[in-house]
């Protein structure tokens, strides 16, 4: 016992360090759990208040920038109106006994505001923590969607933040497609560079030209379809069937600030009725 | 001794919070975050023992890893930087050793000296991080490449802040 003391001693040193280092690789393996568990829960809570106060710092420093981007969506927005409203009249005209349809009083998908107050780009598994959670209405595996395009999915929701997982993890995965021919692949990051990711599984007898956007399929049960994923930046053909496309993102993360949250009323209907299918 | 607790308490909050608020937020360039808080375990006493170097480390790495919502990464990497300082401290001792309370700082051992020291431990660090982060060998020479760019941004940040913080 003695000796085992006086070895202690003397390398207290390496025991203290191992020790530690266990400690921290418990911490990285359980990191599932780790926004869950109750002493990261209290002390986030703490975190986030000061994230707020400098998120507001942040946002009002890039004020102009941002007002330039919400006013682009806005007159984006203003002309598909403009487009859709003759139809809509046309609608009343002709059938002026038929009910306001069902599209279009209960549609499918519901846009939540939210802002992102926490955001990392320079990591291997990035995400970015929003504003609001369950009681707004924000729940996990909802689609995350920025002025430009996809940004991610929710995978963690709290009461009033919620957690998502940005295109740029490199564990995340999206069927994509190019809008001209349809074609649809899977969408992952590779870990290097936020402006861009990587589209696989196109055939290579399809044809596709650098500048092609790529919108999302609607197979994910995540995004509705056709939403702006990137635009094709570079594409090489490699040894087997398919394209290895680098694709330029739609969405700068770094300036991620208003985004949108997408509930999808249907999607539950969706997964339950391809269970036991897929 | 009161009064160096004090001395080092407030540089360690001073760094956490400028680490927290204003570098986790500037994100230069997109690729790397210099990380100023290591200027912490860089500058304790020399004579500081093994094992509570480790546990100040470990602790500052933890608070960091509150903040950034990684899970002991930089408690991790800081604990490593913190176990090899000795070892640097003892290998680049000047001739006749060590002063009895000495601490390695750039006004005490000069500009080059201080360069030198913290590259090596700041590159150590570095890279403890970004294996930690990635957990896996595949992309080599893309992780020592971000390594390397974040150690270089870091370098400079402590060595500013090293060097306005020399006349105190």
């Amino acid at each position: 016992m003695r000796n085992l003391l006086q070895f202690l001693a003397r390398h207290n040193r390496i025991f203290v360090f191992i020790l530690l280092e266990i400690v921290a690789f418990y911490l990285i393996f359980s990191s599932n759990n780790y926004h869950n568990t109750r002493l990261v829960k209290s002390v986030r809570r703490s975190t986030l208040a000061w994230e707020s106060i400098i998120s507001d710092v942040r946002n009002y420093l890039m004020i102009r920038k941002l007002n330039a981007d919400l006013h682009a969506e806005n007159t984006l927005l203003r002309n598909y109106i403009a487009a859709l409203k003759p139809a809509t009249d046309s609608t009343d005209l002709l059938f002026p006994s038929v009910e306001k349809s069902d599209s279009l009083s209960d549609p499918r998908y519901e846009f939540l505001r939210a802002e992102v107050v926490n955001n990392s780009v320079v990591r291997q598994r990035n995400f970015f923590t929003l504003d609001a959670g369950t009681n707004q209405g924000v729940d996990t595996n909802m689609a995350v969607v920025s002025p430009w395009g996809v940004a991610g999915i929710i995978v963690a929701a709290g009461e009033n933040f919620s957690v998502a997982m940005p295109v740029i993890n490199v564990d995340f995965r999206l069927s994509a497609k190019v809008k001209t021919n349809d074609f649809y692949g899977s969408l992952s990051w590779d870990g290097a560079d936020y402006r861009y990711a990587v589209l696989n599984e196109i055939p290579q007898h399809v044809e596709i030209n650098a500048g092609d956007t790529v919108v999302t399929t609607g197979y994910s049960a995540f995004f509705p379809e056709g939403i702006p994923v990137g635009t094709i930046a570079d594409f090489k053909k490699s040894g087997s069937d398919f394209y290895h496309i680098k694709l330029r993102l739609a969405t700068d993360f770094r300036r991620l600030v208003h985004v949108y949250v997408i509930r999808d009323r249907l999607r539950k209907e969706q997964l339950e009725t391809e269970k036991g299918f897929l | 001794m009161i009064n160096r607790i004090f001395r080092y308490s407030a540089i360690y909050i001073l760094l956490i919070l400028f680490q927290v608020l204003i570098l986790n937020n500037i994100q230069l360039s997109g690729y790397a975050n210099p990380y100023a808080y290591i200027l912490f375990i860089l500058i304790l006493p020399v004579e500081t023992a093994g094992w509570l170097l480790i546990v100040l480390a470990f602790l500052a790495g933890l608070v960091v890893d509150l903040f950034m919502g990684s899970p002991g990464m930089h408690a991790s990497a800081s604990a490593a930087a913190a176990f090899a300082r000795p070892l640097v401290l003892r290998s680049m001792a000047p001739r006749d050793g060590y002063e009895p309370d000495a601490e390695p700082s750039m006004a005490q051992y000069g500009f080059r000296w201080f360069a030198i020291y913290t590259l090596i431990i700041v590159a150590l660090h570095h890279i403890v991080l970004f294996w930690v982060e990635v957990m896996n060998l595949a992309d080599f020479m893309g992780i020592m490449l971000r390594a390397a760019i974040s150690t270089l941004f870091s370098v400079i940040m402590i060595l500013m802040i090293e060097y306005f913080r020399k006349g105190r």
